[in-house]
């Protein structure tokens, strides 16, 4: 059964998702702006820039640039299908790293200087958060039994009693996830440590869209793989763990905002040393004791 | 039974048949209806022998024995023949050392010991015979149109030796047939030295002198691993009085102390032939050969003999914690530390290479967890890479042919040069790395294993290889995708066969992808619940554990969204009505299309983009170095102490 509820899910989270992330982006850009001392543009802005984008002429460099970009996008709409029905973590982290895979090949037939960099960069990045990721997952099995989702809402005690330290791994690739500063190697939203636009260079229009919207549903994605941390049997759990999500997104943009870009070789130390002091300790500790 | 006979016998005939046979027409035939004929007759043999669990045939034969000591004899004299003509002294004195123990063995130990029932399939040799049969003959096809080219780009005078090339190659499939279908010992003995010998005539096949020292390389390390599994062949005359490997298997699973020994040999005897580390080096060194020889010894031979009688190990294993420990470690290390050493090559070949070592490094080590889970996720890993990496050599292959390189960096824009070639790459590349695809399920349910089984170190290893392996596929996928829309295309001159071939693999990808659940449920599950019944563990035990592994609810979405990977990449490129404009290049272009912008002299220069190969933070000879002490040790470490357990118990 649990196929028929990823595929219901998915379309459920093709609606709620780009909703949600967009209010978060939003949420982003007010709150970078007032860090910033500015009063920032109005809260649905990136809505209007979407709708304007996905109104314009369909341009590109190369005629198969768009049908990579489709797919990146759905795959992200799959992953946050299977996370949010409930269903199998491992699954989702793999067809959310085929959706950047697809973006990168995206990025990479555009044959632009600028758009090689960035793909270069970003699959850096993904090399970099990969084993985080994948001991976070092993670390969430270990606490939970079982690689479902919906097994959470079974357990007595939430998992972030044992699993703290692969949580703060977490935290600190999500900064590489989400492509905020320090980490924005391939693409920034900061125009002034950015080589023209990085990854998404020439990328116009409805496909610019896309990423765009791929963008909202993984930030809402991520957020969810945080809440889980503290979700149990108890149902009034999704209020705190929504409660977490919203500050550790609120931490997001903080680091966003007053760290500058770094090079890729404290990028990948760093997170490699991370994944395996945070994500190897916490996989060992719950294996023997 | 007959049918087993004549996979094992067949190739054997045509190999002999085609050694005389100098005309290309003659030759065409020769090669592709008995190609097909043997794919044929694997798949008959699957289809009859599929649906039961393992059947052993009655056969023994004198004749057969004596045949084996004559090929042993053979075999230790072309080596030391060789090693003689190129002065050459480690090859002759593991060549005579392995010619005088074989003798040894069979005149004195070996002799009295029947074994009845020497031909079997189970669950296992039928994916391999599968493997062999459609793989392997499907690389042999494409072997004419590739040798055709691979002639003429040598120099006039060259000798045609093409008739013993392809003879080898039959040779080759029929060698792995007596490995994977014969129960007796003494008969697999012999199939291994064949396959060693072999790949040591073809990839010195050129005769030029890095071919050359290759092929020695290559001969001596796998001399050491035959030697090692006949120290285990003499354990198991002297200590257990019996060379079926079947009762070997039923001692080891029920007294693990005993086997000890043995067990480790035949794991220094895997490993070497699985080209693990320290042994790695002889798998790269054979990629001076012909490009269908690397494919073949790669993808469907060779190394999958070296995992194929590791994985057949696996439920002593799985009680055995020494030999465990030793082929789990060597594995893993030798996974993380190849795939790392991969992102700093720019050769092609080079790349598949390492990615072949890394990928049978994870096999080792899910044999040596040894658990239904693990062997599940070996099973499943040895069939996605055989036919992924076929694919992807073939078409390094053609490619290299038509480009003049085999050098990811010449390989930009190869979608546009050759459009059709360059999307079959593509598959090959995210089938080796990428979920929905087959391998990365395969590494799914290793995970679980590892996870079960309580090994953290083997784990760790794990996330940071797979990551590497993300980073030096994702690279050369980017470098193919790259359009300019200035490019010629130049597919028009590919041989047929080799399309057929190309063809042939990425259909099998596609099927093994989108069926993976009927796979597992019919090919894989019944061979774990056969080969764990008789080691002591029940039903029940292994089809609970097996439960947990992966829902097929789970591999059924994997297949949906595989199908939708297939669309986009075969159906969906190329499809649009967009407006189509140059590149940016910051308002300074001279020529977009071909990326050349004005400079700062008022000159014109293009604008280039290498990938990253970060040599210095994964420097190839410091990761090598390390990996070869670090297994040497291991292996030398554990080899003593299988020796001393011989003394206690």
């Amino acid at each position: 059964m649990s196929i028929v509820y990823a595929l219901i899910g998915t379309l459920v989270f093709a609606i709620l998702g780009p909703v949600i992330g967009c209010l978060l982006s939003g949420l982003d850009r007010k709150i970078s702006a007032r860090m910033q001392g500015r009063v920032g543009p109005p809260l649905l802005q990136p809505y209007y820039d979407v709708r304007k984008l996905l109104g314009k002429e369909r341009v590109s460099v190369n005629t198969a640039e768009s049908a990579y970009v489709i797919a990146a996008l759905v795959f992200a709409l799959l992953a946050g299908g299977i996370f949010f029905s409930g269903g199998n973590l491992l699954m989702c982290v793999f067809v959310i790293t085929l959706s950047s895979l697809f973006f990168i090949v995206a990025a990479y037939s555009s044959r632009s200087p600028y758009a090689e960099i960035g793909a270069h960069r970003e699959t850096l990045q993904v090399m970099s958060y990969e084993p985080m990721i994948i001991l976070m997952t092993v670390v969430f099995y270990q606490a939970s039994g079982s690689f479902d989702v919906s097994n959470l809402f079974n357990i007595p005690i939430p998992i972030i009693g044992c699993t703290w330290l692969a949580f703060i791994g977490l935290l600190f690739v999500l900064t590489i996830k989400l492509r905020k500063s320090p980490f924005d190697l391939s693409m920034s939203h900061h125009a002034h440590q950015e080589i023209v636009r990085g990854m998404t260079t020439e990328m116009s229009g409805p496909t610019l869209a896309k990423i765009e919207i791929m963008h909202w549903c993984e930030t809402v994605l991520f957020l969810g793989w945080v809440g889980m941390f503290f979700i149990w049997l108890n149902p009034l759990s999704l209020v705190l763990a929504i409660v977490v999500a919203v500050l550790v997104y609120f931490l997001e943009i903080w680091i966003d905002n007053n760290f500058a870009r770094t090079k890729w070789q404290a990028l990948l130390g760093s997170a490699w040393f991370i994944a395996l002091v945070c994500g190897g300790l916490n996989v060992i500790v719950l294996m023997f004791v | 039974m007959e049918l087993v006979g004549f996979l094992i016998v067949f190739p054997l005939v045509i190999a002999v048949i085609l050694s005389f046979v100098r005309s290309d027409t003659a030759r065409t035939y020769l090669v592709i209806i008995p190609a097909v004929i043997i794919a044929a007759a694997s798949i008959a043999l699957y289809v009859i022998y599929g649906s039961q669990g393992s059947t052993y045939f009655t056969f023994s034969s004198t004749i057969v024995d004596i045949v084996c000591i004559i090929v042993s004899i053979a075999i230790g004299a072309i080596i030391l023949v060789y090693g003689f003509r190129y002065k050459r002294i480690l090859p002759i004195v593991l060549g005579a050392v392995q010619l005088i123990g074989s003798l040894i063995f069979d005149f004195a130990f070996g002799h009295g010991i029947d074994v009845s029932r020497s031909l079997y399939v189970d669950g296992l040799s039928l994916l391999m015979v599968l493997i062999i049969g459609i793989v392997g003959s499907g690389i042999c096809v494409y072997a004419l149109g590739y040798m055709q080219d691979f002639q003429a780009h040598e120099p006039n005078d060259a000798p045609d030796r093409r008739p013993i090339f392809f003879a080898l190659m039959f040779l080759f499939l029929s060698a792995m047939y007596i490995i994977v279908l014969s129960d007796n010992m003494t008969w697999m003995f012999a199939g291994w030295e064949i396959t060693t010998l072999c790949s040591f005539l073809l990839i010195g096949y050129t005769k030029t002198e890095e071919a050359i020292d290759n092929a020695f390389r290559q001969i001596n390390m796998n001399l050491l691993g035959g030697i090692a599994f006949l120290v285990a062949l003499y354990v198991c005359a002297i200590g257990f009085e019996t060379l079926s490997f079947k009762d070997f298997l039923e001692i080891g699973s029920s007294r693990p102390n005993l086997v000890i020994m043995p067990v480790i040999a035949l794991s220094i005897a895997g490993i070497t032939k699985a080209a693990q580390m320290p042994f790695h080096t002889w798998l790269l060194g054979a990629m001076v050969a012909p490009t269908p020889t690397s494919a073949l010894l790669h993808s469907s031979t060779m190394v999958k003999a070296g995992v194929f009688l590791l994985v057949k190990l696996a439920p002593i294993f799985v009680v055995c914690p020494i030999a465990s420990t030793l082929v789990v470690l060597v594995g893993g290390l030798t996974f993380m530390l190849c795939s790392f050493m991969a992102i700093s090559q720019t050769n092609a070949k080079r790349v598949l290479a390492y990615s072949t070592i890394a990928n049978l490094g994870l096999i080792t080590a899910c044999a040596g967890v040894g658990t239904p889970e693990a062997v599940w996720a070996a099973m499943l890993l040895i069939l996605f890479h055989a036919i992924a990496k076929s694919l992807l050599f073939l078409c390094v292959g053609t490619a290299e042919h038509h480009i003049g390189s085999r050098d990811i960096e010449d390989m930009d824009q190869l979608f546009q040069r050759m459009p059709k070639l360059s999307r079959f790459m593509m598959l090959g590349i995210m089938c080796m790395f990428i979920a929905p695809f087959g391998m990365l399920i395969a590494k799914w349910g290793a995970l679980v294993a590892l996870i079960d089984m309580h090994q953290a170190v083997l784990l760790i290893l794990l996330a940071f290889g797979s990551a590497a392996t993300f980073m030096f596929w994702a690279k050369w996928l980017g470098k193919l995708a790259g359009i300019a829309g200035t490019q010629e295309n130049i597919e028009g001159s590919v041989f047929v066969s080799e399309w057929v071939s190309i063809g042939l693999m990425a259909v099998l990808i596609a099927l093994c992808c989108l069926c993976l659940p009927l796979i597992s449920i019919y090919m894989v599950d019944p061979y774990i619940v056969s080969s764990y019944a008789y080691a002591g563990i029940s039903d029940g035990m292994v089809s609970s554990a097996f439960d947990g592994t992966i829902d097929v609810d789970d591999l059924w979405l994997a297949s949906i969204a595989c199908v939708f990977a297939f669309i986009v990449m075969f159906a969906g490129l190329g499809r649009t009505k967009s407006r189509q404009v140059g590149v940016y290049l910051a308002g300074i272009s001279a020529d977009n299309a071909n990326r050349v912008f004005r400079d700062s002299l008022s000159g014109e220069t293009i604008a280039t983009a290498r990938n990253w190969y970060m040599t210095e933070a994964f420097n190839e000879d410091r990761l090598s170095w390390l990996g070869t002490v670090v297994c040497i040790i291991l292996e030398a470490a554990f080899f003593i102490v299988g020796c001393v357990t011989l003394g206690i118990f």
